[in-house]
């Protein structure tokens, strides 16, 4: 068990171009499962793969525990991984696939057949062990990979995209069951995924990386309630939160005909030199009023989910999501008259994208 | 064609597609069957030819018609070849010779096409594109630069100055090369360092199970090639130390070359050949289903 520290971490792959992981300063704390999430060639698999040792760390350093590991090879380093295609070694059975670690650390063989036998119940994958990964099904497969990390108790677990290759039922299921074993075992893990849902759902903590610059470290919840700027207010939430740009007036933003009631001293630290500001409200924040009263949304799609809808609009040039329970949702073409609760604004510069509040 | 022109309700298209593929794949027809039976025929032909013609003198092979059953005459031819070289110590050499070179070549070869094929170093590319080029430098244009230096080393008429020379090809480092480079998925090789394993470690325990297919397959081409090699061996050996194929060109050799002996003589010279595609060619087949299964 370990802390892990980035400190100013960069990987450069190619001078011409921005670095694939820039300066990147991240601190996971013992036994923590943080999430690193962000849009594909975002940099995330890249700072697992330099976290891991498989991938060059240009400046900066890495540290975990006490330990400076941002020279030393991955077999030093005390961690072990989980591929997105599992990496399963075609030519050796489940129990060798799983004790192989060990057997290079030279574990005696009885202990091997311990631990392997141990993890193999906990995966439920007893019954499997003497049959090569080929004769496994997909889910099978991903439990040999996670117990091949497991049997060898590292410090760190790393996962990159290890319910990717799963059906969306598999996937649910198996990733309550990673949170749980990780909570479990309490072990620091590292996971890397582009799938925002997993990641509000298994983290303590999700990082949100965009073109390698990390854009904000929180608890799921907060993420949520307090994207740090408009990037992450878009990524996180499904479907994304409504992002309007209007002119600051006196009282708020103006939105079409409406004003958004927006505080002066944000509004003044938004609006800056540009006299303009953003606003955004999440879907499920928008009340459904009178008509004349608020932003009039011309209804373009309603998606039925069964108990809410989704109903999409356009309001002026700004597509605008709302919820709405099922049974109230509009029909297409149909104009409905919204409002934002005002505790559920969030104001962001226009230019820069900072939250302001 | 028509795939294109079709109105947008394209998954009619595809279904007809598929069943008349799978009709085509699943089963042969008679006009397959007959095809492979000739092609078969016509390969068999040459060896059973070589049976045939052993086992008549130069005048019963010349008659017309030829005789088509061999007897057991053989067996007399066998013994004259017998007598005539040292056709048992040959085919020694040359399962010496064939069989050093064969695993020579193959655990370099595949070394090298992984470390070309997977390792980061500087100048991978030019490396490889030198070694690619030499195969396109004739053999016979190192002949002589070759013997002087067997002759400097006293090894002339001795097997090693016929092994030596073969123990690693340009083709072969080219060839595991491209196998390994589709076959073999990085993250294997990821896992395995993670695991705790060295870069020799990895090649043993990762690199060459997964090679197994190709390293068969190039095993036999190696050992065909080597144990029909003769102009070196020709050179480099004496008629008292010989290599098969060196022996059998001494054979019959008179004023009227015995045609009966020499086939005799090529017979048992075949036969390790084809023990060992017997043994080898259930391996690459094996090796081609593993890969059909796993696509």
């Amino acid at each position: 068990m370990a802390s892990i520290s980035f400190a100013g971490a960069t990987r450069v792959y190619d001078r011409a171009h921005a670095p694939a992981v820039d300066r990147l300063d991240l601190d996971v704390a013992d036994g923590e499962f943080l999430v690193l999430v962000g849009p594909s060639g975002c940099g995330k698999s890249t700072s697992l793969r330099m976290l891991a040792g498989l991938e060059e760390v240009d400046e900066g350093a890495i540290r975990i525990g006490d330990r400076d590991v941002t020279d030393l090879p991955p077999k030093d380093r005390d961690i072990a991984m989980v591929f997105q295609n599992y990496a399963l070694y075609p030519h050796m059975t489940v129990a060798e696939n799983m004790g192989f670690a060990l057997r290079l650390a030279k574990v005696s063989k009885a202990e091997i057949t311990r631990r392997v036998t141990e993890a193999a119940t906990v995966l439920d994958l007893a019954a499997h062990l003497d049959r090569r990964p080929k004769a496994l099904s997909g889910g099978q497969r991903q439990r040999v990979a996670m117990g091949r990390a497991i049997v060898r108790s590292p410090q760190v677990f790393l996962m990159d995209e290890p319910l990717s290759n799963l059906d969306a039922k598999l996937r649910v299921q198996t990733r309550t069951q990673i949170a749980a074993l990780q909570r479990r075992l309490g072990t620091t893990t590292v996971y890397v995924t582009h799938d925002q849902v997993e990641a509000m759902t298994m983290g303590d903590r999700v990082a949100v990386l965009r073109d390698g610059v990390l854009q904000q470290c929180a608890p799921p919840g907060e993420l949520y309630d307090r994207p740090a700027n408009a990037f992450v207010a878009g990524f996180i939430g499904s479907p994304a939160m409504n992002l309007v740009t209007g002119d600051a007036v006196d009282g708020g933003v103006r939105v079409g005909t409406t004003v958004l009631p927006v505080p002066r001293a944000q509004l003044d630290r938004a609006a800056g030199g540009t006299g303009r500001a953003t606003v955004g409200f999440r879907p499920e924040s928008l009340v459904v009023g009178a008509a004349g009263d608020g932003l009039p949304v011309a209804v373009t799609l309603v998606e039925q989910l069964g108990s809410d809808a989704y109903v999409h609009g356009t309001c002026g040039d700004d597509a605008v999501v709302l919820r709405t329970a099922s049974r109230e949702a509009p029909a297409v073409g149909d104009t409905v008259w919204v409002a934002p609760r005002a505790d559920a604004l969030h104001v962001f510069d226009p230019t820069t994208g900072t939250r302001v509040a | 064609m028509t795939a294109t022109l079709a109105p947008p309700s394209a998954p009619v298209t595809p279904a007809p597609r598929k069943a008349r593929r799978r009709t085509k794949t699943g089963k042969a027809g008679p006009v397959t069957y007959s095809l492979l039976a000739l092609f078969a025929l016509v390969s068999v032909f040459p060896l059973y030819w070589t049976v045939v013609a052993g086992s008549h003198t130069n005048a019963e092979i010349a008659a017309t018609p030829p005789p088509f059953l061999p007897n057991a005459t053989l067996f007399e031819n066998i013994d004259a070849a017998l007598e005539q070289a040292p056709l048992g110590l040959a085919i020694l050499n040359s399962v010496i010779v064939s069989g050093a070179i064969t695993v020579g070549t193959v655990l370099f070869c595949t070394l090298a096409g992984f470390a070309f094929a997977k390792l980061r170093f500087r100048g991978n590319g030019l490396l490889l594109s030198l070694v690619v080029g030499t195969m396109m430098v004739p053999t016979q244009l190192a002949v002589i630069p070759l013997f002087m230096m067997i002759a400097e080393l006293q090894w002339v008429d001795q097997l090693q100055a016929v092994v030596l020379p073969t123990l690693v090809s340009a083709f072969g480092v080219f060839f595991m090369r491209q196998y390994l480079v589709s076959a073999l998925p990085d993250e294997l090789l990821e896992a395995g360092r993670v695991d705790g394993a060295s870069t020799h470690r990895i090649f043993f325990s990762i690199v060459l199970p997964v090679a197994r297919p190709a390293m068969a397959v190039l095993a036999m081409l190696t050992f065909l090639t080597a144990w029909n090699e003769f102009f070196w061996p020709i050179i480099a050996l004496t008629a008292a130390n010989p290599t098969v194929q060196v022996a059998i060109a001494n054979l019959g050799s008179g004023y009227v070359p015995q045609r009966a002996v020499i086939m005799a003589g090529t017979l048992l010279g075949t036969l390790p050949v084809l023990v060992v595609f017997g043994v080898l060619g259930k391996q690459i087949v094996g090796g081609i289903m593993a890969g059909a299964v796993k696509g």
